[in-house]
């Protein structure tokens, strides 16, 4: 049976230390990139980003949202445009997976994210002296030109598969395959788990009323859900058509 | 892309995109391909001498097309739509029938016992049933001595219309064309009055060629047209009103437009 | 004409009137400049990387994209006019064919070539050809326009062998006797393959639903897009021609074509302009009425923000749009080759502002609730790299307008005596 991986991220918990952004650094060898680089240049497949509700003093409200690739299910916009399947949809497990070796660098998938889930190398991969030392082992370096994004911490998974293989098992221990932002998380505020087991607590926790995906009024049905008990939270999960332009913009 | 390729999921839509993909391709490659067998057809089957013949003709200004006949004094005005093969044009005998009335000629000499072919070169039939070929007074008086000659060898082939010749003179390539074609049996020279000997394959037909009285004609224009193109630039077209033409013109007149005039003289772009 | 002001005179055709040679590299010396600045920044972008740009994660496609498509929109005037002489036999076009092959070339080898730069790893460019994703419509792009431009080198040779030294060759003149018979099953495939990529090039931006700026409904697996960029191009692209051959005879002080032709250019230009606004009409009404808001965006999350209002959309409907169009149809204006220019450079324009709001303004717009309204400025070495392959274009047009018979003079002209 084909898992569906995905997440639930509890937007009440997430302090916004940013833990999980320097895990998924870690894990996924992102390397350390020049002075000149800006936050819109930066490489982040998580990047935690900070909401308010656009008022000011006692009234003002503040929370920080985890944003990763949404691992969209249909018609993933990015793995539709791929010139060259660079990106591809993991049947076995529903994880949109990027394939750093077959990019072409033509950034058309980073047009088409709506969440804008995806970073361009826009430099050569460069470590500070003795740092390439920390490097993990299981994740392939990218090049210069080519475009990243969160995998899943794919090899955990391929571990996870070994590790079930090597016990005679077919089907991998949940508790074996934990992301790294998972596993940094110190307030637990992301679950992660198979959304295609209905036992599974985040299968239920996607299906709970407190949970909302980003822009889900388009369509692409992403498999990270987002919980808040906040509503104006939620109002900021779609563009609201009733929504007047002033608070949004100024 | 294809078939072997690993990994490669073939969709319905694969098939589809990719025939008309190389649908595409093949009838390009097929168009340029299938000109290259065309020319290479045309080179075997001897047409490429002809076709480029009439591709060049068709560039000349329509001053350097007139019809021999009106040359000749025959019509009053005819342009010449078959790159100069009378032995191809069905009016020819029409037209040669009437008397011709040619314009005196200024200053170039010619022989009536010659053919003469429209890119000044003469024919004379030999006792031996070769045909000597030489440069006529016109092409003589413009180059004079030649810095270099280019001859055929013995044994080579040329063909009507084509290249007989090159010769170059003050940095200028000058290409004679060959009156009639054949086989090179020998070659001469400036010095020794002819340049080649050909035997023509069978009996040749020469109509094409120029004789008599049509030649004063023919001549009386091209002198008229060389005055005017070695005219001085700040003054009018100027016409002499009697002389002969001056030898060596090219040496007396180096920086005159030798380009244009040598082109039109031996017709060639 | 004095025989010492034109060194190369052996390569010009005899007869031709053409301007010393020494003002000739006079003019194209700032050119070669210009194109040695671009190479210079584009071999720095090869170097470094695109670090040397000013594009970002956000604004992941920037000026050269935009330039890409405004250069294949203006490049289809190539296309086009093969298909309206050899297809529908509009002879009194065949003076400009020449020049339309030489403007498609430029336009359609410049574009490739900042493309190879404007990607990560150039030297992969063949994996869409290896492993094509048939649902994509760069794919789509990728494999019609290298054949495109396969296509129109193919096109040019025969206008190259044309030169007077070369043709002195005979198997070049032989050749180019044979392929020429053959140009017409070259502008068929060259019409079937622009018809595709020109829409393909609107599909790459009508299919994105992340991007609902962009996105259009449509026909089939065709969004509105598709057809309304093969409209625009085929509407642009004789004005386009004919605003070259007008700089053509401004720089040379020759006239090189009648008026007719420009007259004839400007009147299928604006009739097909005309059909793009009606169409574009009907679409942005579908698009703001029905598929934006299913979706939740509204025209207030398009066009709140300075300087993209809905002046942009109003300005490309009408002053450059319906207005233009008008200007090329009516003969009262159209006669007069002023205004006929004039409505050709609007024309021009808007085209151009269309696919700037499609690349550029689609990026700026926020799509989550959150975002901001982006800026972006190209840098120095974006420019420059653009300004080359304009250069490239100029170069390469005029050698093509001193060495080879673009404008071929009808038999027999006497070249004293004016065309008009």
């Amino acid at each position: 049976m084909s898992a569906r991986y995905g997440m639930v991220i509890d937007l009440d918990r997430c302090t916004g230390c940013g833990a999980c952004m320097v895990a998924c650094a870690a894990e996924n060898n992102v390397p350390a990139l020049p002075e000149r680089a800006t936050a819109r240049t930066g490489l982040t497949p998580m990047l935690v980003r900070k909401l308010s509700n656009g008022k000011e003093g006692a009234e003002r409200r503040e929370a920080f949202i985890p944003i990763a690739c949404m691992h969209c299910e249909h018609e993933t916009p990015c793995v539709m445009v791929c010139p060259q399947q660079a990106v591809e949809v993991d049947k076995s497990t529903g994880i949109v997976m990027q394939i750093p070796q077959r990019c072409l660098g033509c950034r058309y998938c980073m047009t088409a994210c709506p969440y804008h889930a995806r970073y361009f190398n826009w430099w050569d991969p460069q470590w500070p002296a003795g740092m390439e030392k920390s490097l993990n082992p299981g994740v392939s370096v990218r090049m210069r030109g080519v475009v990243e994004k969160c995998n899943l911490c794919h090899a955990r998974l391929h571990a996870a598969q070994e590790k079930a293989a090597a016990a005679g098992k077919k089907e991998i221990e949940l508790k074996d395959y934990v992301p790294a932002c998972v596993e940094a998380c110190p307030t637990g505020a992301i679950l992660f788990g198979n959304l295609a087991d209905e036992k599974d607590p985040v299968s239920i926790a996607a299906r709970s009323t407190d949970s909302f995906r980003l822009l889900a009024r388009i369509g692409t049905e992403p498999k990270i859900h987002y919980k808040t008990t906040q509503a104006w939270i939620r109002a900021q999960a779609d563009r609201n058509p009733d929504h007047s332009s002033e608070a949004q913009h100024g | 892309m294809f078939p072997w390729v690993d990994g490669f999921r073939w969709t319905a839509t694969h098939i589809i995109f990719l025939s008309l993909f190389f649908a595409a391709v093949v009838i390009i490659v097929a168009t340029f391909a299938s000109a290259i067998f065309r020319a290479a057809s045309d080179f075997r089957e001897h047409r490429a001498n002809e076709m480029c013949w009439r591709e060049n003709f068709a560039e000349l200004p329509e001053e350097e097309r007139r019809c021999r006949h009106e040359l000749a004094g025959r019509v009053e005005s005819r342009i010449c739509g078959n790159a100069f093969d009378c032995r191809e044009c069905a009016n020819y005998p029409n037209f040669a029938a009437i008397a011709a009335n040619p314009r005196s000629n200024v200053g170039v000499a010619y022989s009536d016992q010659l053919l003469y072919h429209r890119g000044h070169t003469w024919v004379r039939p030999e006792w031996d049933g070769t045909f000597s070929v030489g440069l006529d007074e016109f092409a003589n008086h413009l180059i004079g001595e030649p810095d270099a000659v280019e001859l055929p060898q013995p044994c080579e082939e040329i063909e009507s219309d084509g290249i007989a010749w090159r010769m170059s003179k003050n940095g200028h390539e000058i290409r004679v064309r060959a009156p009639l074609g054949g086989t090179v049996i020998s070659t001469g020279g400036p010095g020794a009055g002819w340049y080649l000997k050909v035997l023509p394959h069978g009996q040749p037909n020469l109509r094409h060629l120029l004789r008599g009285p049509e030649v004063q004609g023919w001549l009386a224009t091209e002198v008229d047209r060389l005055q005017v193109q070695l005219s001085a630039p700040n003054c009018g077209p100027c016409l002499a009103d009697g002389g002969t033409l001056m030898p060596e013109l090219m040496d007396a007149e180096p920086k005159a437009d030798w380009d244009t005039v040598l082109a039109s003289a031996f017709l060639d772009s | 004409m004095a025989e010492t002001m034109l060194i190369d005179r052996r390569w010009i055709a005899r007869g031709a009137e053409r301007s010393s040679t020494a003002s000739f590299l006079l003019w194209l010396t700032p050119w070669v400049l210009l194109l040695g600045l671009g190479i210079y920044a584009a071999g720095l972008c090869l170097y470094y990387g695109l670090n040397q740009t000013n594009m970002d994660n956000r604004f992941a496609f920037g000026m050269w994209i935009f330039a890409d498509l405004g250069i294949i929109a203006m490049g289809a005037g190539a296309f086009f006019t093969g298909f309206l002489v050899y297809i529908l036999k509009q002879e009194d076009l065949k003076p400009v064919l020449n020049s339309a092959v030489v403007v498609g070339l430029t336009c359609y080898s410049g574009a490739v070539a900042v493309l190879m730069v404007d990607v990560g790893q150039p030297l992969r460019a063949w994996f869409t050809f290896w492993y094509p994703n048939t649902h994509s419509m760069l794919t789509e792009v990728t494999f019609c326009i290298s054949c495109y431009l396969l296509v129109l080198i193919l096109e040019y040779i025969p206008v190259l062998l044309k030169n007077r030294q070369l043709r002195k060759i005979p198997s070049f003149l032989v050749f180019e006797h044979q392929f020429h018979k053959l140009i017409p099953v070259l502008a068929g495939v060259g019409a079937f393959l622009s018809f595709f990529h020109q829409g393909s090039l609107g599909g790459l931006y009508g299919v994105l639903r992340g991007r609902p700026f962009a996105y259009r409904q449509g026909f089939a697996i065709w969004p509105s897009t598709f057809f309304l960029f093969i409209l625009s191009a085929v509407a642009v692209g004789p004005s386009f021609l004919m605003l070259v051959v007008a700089g053509a005879e401004k720089v040379t002080g020759r006239q090189l074509v009648q008026a007719t032709v420009f007259r004839k250019l400007g009147f299928i230009s604006g009739v097909l302009l005309a059909i793009y606004v009606a169409a574009k009409a009907v679409d942005t009404y579908i698009w703001l009425n029905i598929t934006t808001p299913a979706v939740g965006f509204g025209p207030w999350d398009y066009y709140s923000y300075r300087p993209f209002s809905s002046a942009f959309l109003f300005a490309a409907m009408l002053p450059l749009g319906l207005l233009p169009a008008v200007l090329m149809i009516l003969p009262a204006t159209a006669r007069k080759r002023g205004w006929l220019l004039c409505g050709a450079t609007l024309a021009c324009t808007g085209v151009l502002l269309n696919r700037f709001v499609l690349t550029v303004q689609t990026l700026a717009l926020p799509t989550l609730a959150f975002d901001e309204f982006l800026k972006y400025t190209p840098s120095w070495q974006e420019v420059a790299t653009f300004g080359g392959v304009i250069a490239y274009g100029v170069i390469v047009y005029s050698l093509s307008y001193r060495y080879l018979p673009l404008f071929e003079a009808p038999k027999g002209a006497n070249k004293n005596v004016s065309l008009g």
